[in-house]
């Protein structure tokens, strides 16, 4: 029983995790460039929703959707103002400045907000679900239901529309996909925005699970979901949700069985097994240099 | 005096005056404790940078755990101190050797398995390591006292100490990257496929750096101890690996000179600017981004300032210099080819390679005698590359043998292949871009000078002859291209037609007996062909190698080869002499179509 619970605990941390490695995944995928503010824009979106609701008072299904607005825009602004100039640079250039605007927006953020910890306004009150002797929080459920809803929607959307292909495309050969017509600039702008969107509903889902809001509160959730992303093979969408559950999971099982401190260790360990054993993941193909 | 009796010289009063200095200040008591501090807080941020650097900038693999490695040594050498009683004279060198030796097996044991990735990767992952080592430090309370952090360290780190360890190390890293094992380094930052088919086992030189800066943040973290007198925890976090890795990217990815002066303003910046210590960070990681967006290689990109070649240059504006007269010896090269009368150099048997479900490469074989110039040619995507790939061990094949004077390569690295006597060039040139001309060459001149690294970084025994004989086969050979001026120009600002000929006296520097030359004539003119082809009958005759070239300008293909084996779709269609090629149907069908 015990087990179980912790298992459903890292299934909804899990699938946390998945949400925001997705816009890693998505991002690497195209610009070969890991995104490491990306993280940082789980806290954007936190403070997004802190703010409108506690300070203006907005109502719930107002303030998610401006937050959601409010990180893609985030994400597009930073892709065009610290990274499109770096694409033809060394790969270290652009990792450096990711670096600088992680810790840009995380600084910005301690001088705006403070680095004092706020709470975050409770989302949903509905009683937990009850399965025979399991009582399961509904948010939870909620969690879990909406982050896999996301995923399909998002594979329809890559697999089946026009964007979708353009950004396949783009991130397959980004010269030859610009000679096919396709817009690069936008077609990695829309990369940016989906990401951060969805990274923005990642944040709300995981405030509502540990409610508190701080400056750095995106590095640690932002780190694991990149370890997810890497883990499941980063560039493709199902190794994503595959490493983020594989995370969360083995995450809430140290802490329950083992010991919370050696939680993060564990995490760090798994990553560095599967790079060892299979360093392009677990659903990566080995892609050797063309010389 | 010889010019380096007269450097080292220099060098070091320059040292003793600096320190006589700084002594004669602070007895006169004009430095009071808190500057001491500063001053102290530099040489310990000096020793983390150029370490970092050699790791960053050198090597060019982004390390985000740079921090832990100090923290490791920082306790390795407070325990030291604490526990063995030694008094300081003795002991505390000695801690910090500790600190150094323990925090570079923490190194090694991280650096092997973490250097197998590459780029991002490995930046995440010492990131990883880097985090554990923290939370491992913290769990390991018995010993480390946990988070309350390690009390009652003797505070023995003063202004000599620091002073001659920063020294040390900054002498000890520079001459370490002026040595064939510096170069192999960096050859490996510019280019690793090239590093490797030049003949530098590119994993062993990648632990390498990575230990030795481990090494000496080791030590830097034994400074810190016995400088602050308690260590805890929280103090060696990823911010922390942040700070070390801004005065790297701000002084300049591969100059120890930019580290350095780098370390001193972000020192003593921060404190010059206490009331607004918030903005610290905010100020670090704008500087970061504008740093990479308009100068990617940091202030003094690769530039090292020399107090020799300082004071040579004012000698020479005061016209007391004496002009040395270069020696332009024209030594015949020894050539390492040992000819076995009878059986071919090379024997390629059922030789095949698949791509997941791609055959791209079936059933090949081929002979290459001694001395002989082979053409491989073939339509686009028959596999030319690819055998050559095989062929220099960059790709295993998944059939067939590959012998060598009768040794099998199947297997085999890259750098062993280009042991046993195998160059190539590549298709589009991979030059070192950033290093000189002559540094191209003498890195492949790597496995022909014996000497350790010990005798690379501390200067004694085979070092001065054997870089003194590689410098003048290196000039030699350069010679033989006419591009004996060039040797001091950066590889990346040769015109095209030079390039392709520095990639082919890097490929004989590393005294091959097989010679592949892939499209050497791509991009040329008519007369630079004709030249071309001049140039590779010469090396053919004077250095008695073996050539296998993949060429589609046929003038140059028919002018030259005695023998040409015809590819198509991944396997052989043709052998033969150029005559019998140019009249075989099965050749003509697969050029034009039938």
């Amino acid at each position: 029983m015990r087990f179980l619970l912790q298992l459903i605990n890292g299934l909804q941390v899990g699938s946390i995790y998945a949400l925001i490695a997705l816009g890693y995944t998505m991002v690497y995928g195209i610009v070969k460039l890991i995104n490491f503010a990306h993280g940082d824009i789980i806290m954007v979106g936190a403070y997004a929703v802190l703010l409108t609701m506690t300070v203006l008072g907005w109502p719930v299904y107002l303030s998610i959707p401006f937050s959601i607005l409010v990180c893609a825009a985030m994400g597009v602004l930073i892709e065009r103002v610290a990274y499109k100039r770096l694409r033809s640079y060394a790969r270290i250039s652009a990792l450096i400045t990711a670096i600088g605007v992680s810790l840009l927006l995380e600084n910005s953020a301690q001088l705006i907000f403070s680095p004092t910890a706020r709470p975050f306004p409770t989302i949903v009150s509905m009683p937990p679900i009850v399965i025979g002797s399991l009582r399961v929080s509904f948010i939870t459920v909620l969690t879990l239901a909406i982050s896999v809803l996301l995923m399909i929607l998002l594979t329809i959307f890559v697999k089946r529309t026009k964007t979708g292909k353009a950004m396949r495309a783009v991130s397959e050969d980004m010269g030859a996909a610009q000679l096919m017509g396709i817009n690069v600039n936008t077609t990695i702008s829309i990369t940016f925005a989906i990401g951060s969107g969805l990274a923005a509903i990642g944040a709300v889902l995981y405030c509502a699970s540990y409610p508190q809001v701080t400056p750095t509160m995106g590095m640690m959730p932002g780190l694991k979901a990149f370890i997810a992303a890497v883990l499941g093979g980063i560039g493709i969408i199902p190794g994503a949700m595959l490493g983020g559950f594989i995370m969360g999971i083995a995450e809430s099982l140290t802490k329950g069985f083992i010991s919370t401190q050696l939680a993060d260790a564990v995490v760090y360990g798994i990553l560095i097994v599967v790079l060892l054993v299979k360093p392009a993941g677990i659903l990566g193909k080995k892609i050797s240099e063309k010389v | 005096m010889e010019k380096r009796q007269r450097s080292y010289a220099i060098n070091i009063v320059a040292l003793l005056v600096v320190f006589g200095a700084f002594t004669a200040v602070n007895n006169a008591g004009l430095i009071n404790k808190y500057y001491m501090g500063i001053i102290i807080t530099i040489g310990i941020n000096m020793i983390l940078a150029c370490s970092l650097n050699l790791v960053t900038g050198f090597l060019g693999e982004l390390a985000l755990g740079h921090a832990g490695f100090m923290s490791v040594g920082a306790y390795a050498a407070a325990l030291f101190t604490m526990r063995s009683g030694l008094d300081a004279g003795i002991g505390f060198p000695l801690a910090l050797l500790f600190g150094g030796l323990v925090a570079a097996v923490v190194g090694i044991l991280i650096g092997i398995p973490a250097l197998r990735l590459r780029g991002d990767y490995l930046a995440i992952i010492t990131l990883g390591f880097g985090e554990i080592i923290r939370i491992l430090i913290i769990y390991l309370e018995p010993l480390t006292g946990g988070a309350r952090g390690l009390l009652d360290i003797p505070r023995i780190t003063d202004f000599t100490t620091t002073y001659w360890v920063v020294a040390v190390t900054v002498m000890l890293l520079y001459a370490l990257i002026r040595s064939r094992h510096g170069r192999a380094i960096v050859a490996i930052r510019e280019d690793i496929v090239a590093a490797g088919a030049s003949g530098i086992p590119t994993t062993y030189y990648k632990v390498l750096a990575f230990t030795v800066g481990a090494f000496f943040a080791g030590v830097a973290g034994g400074l810190y101890a016995h400088y602050v007198g308690m260590l805890n925890p929280t103090k060696f976090n990823f911010n922390y690996s942040i700070d070390i890795l801004v005065m790297v990217v701000l002084g300049g990815m591969g100059s120890l000179t930019g580290s350095m002066l780098s370390a001193v303003v972000l020192t003593i910046l921060p404190e010059a600017l206490r009331q607004f210590s918030d903005y610290r960070m905010l100020l670090y990681s704008l500087l970061l981004i504008v740093m990479m967006l308009f100068k990617p290689s940091g202030l003094l990109g690769h530039y090292e300032f020399s107090l020799t070649r300082l004071l040579d240059r004012i000698a020479s504006r005061l016209g007391i210099d004496q002009a040395i007269a270069r020696r332009r010896e024209k030594k015949r090269l020894k050539s390492a080819t040992q000819p076995q009368p009878g059986k071919p150099l090379l024997t390629v048997s059922d030789l095949g390679i698949a791509f997941g479900g791609l055959q791209a490469v079936q059933g090949v074989n081929l002979d290459i005698q001694k001395g002989e110039i082979v053409g491989l040619i073939g339509p686009n995507g028959a596999g030319k590359t690819t055998v050559f790939n095989m062929l220099t061990s960059v790709y295993q094949p998944t059939t067939g043998s590959i012998e060598l004077n009768g040794h099998s390569i199947v297997g085999k690295k890259t750098y062993e292949t280009n042991r046993q006597g195998v160059a190539r060039t590549f298709q589009n040139i991979r030059l070192f871009k950033e290093i000189s001309v002559l540094d191209n060459v003498k890195i492949a001149m790597h496995n022909q000078a014996q000497y350790s690294m010990a005798s690379g970084i501390f200067r004694y025994g085979k070092y001065w002859g054997e870089e003194a004989e590689m410098d003048r086969r290196a000039r030699a050979l350069l010679e033989v291209f006419q591009m004996g001026d060039l040797a001091d120009s950066k590889a990346k600002n040769l015109p095209y037609g030079q390039q392709r000929k520095l990639e082919i006296a890097r490929a004989l520097a590393s005294n091959p007996q097989l010679l592949l030359l892939d499209e050497p004539a791509a991009g040329m003119n008519p007369i630079e062909t004709q030249e071309l082809m001049e140039t590779i009958r010469l090396i053919r005759d004077r250095f008695q190698v073996a050539i296998l070239l993949i060429e589609h300008d046929m003038s140059l293909v028919m002018g030259i080869c005695e023998r040409i084996v015809v590819l198509d779709y991944g396997k052989i269609i043709a052998t033969g002499t150029p005559e019998e090629i140019k009249h075989n149907p099965k050749v003509i069908g697969a050029y034009l179509g039938e």
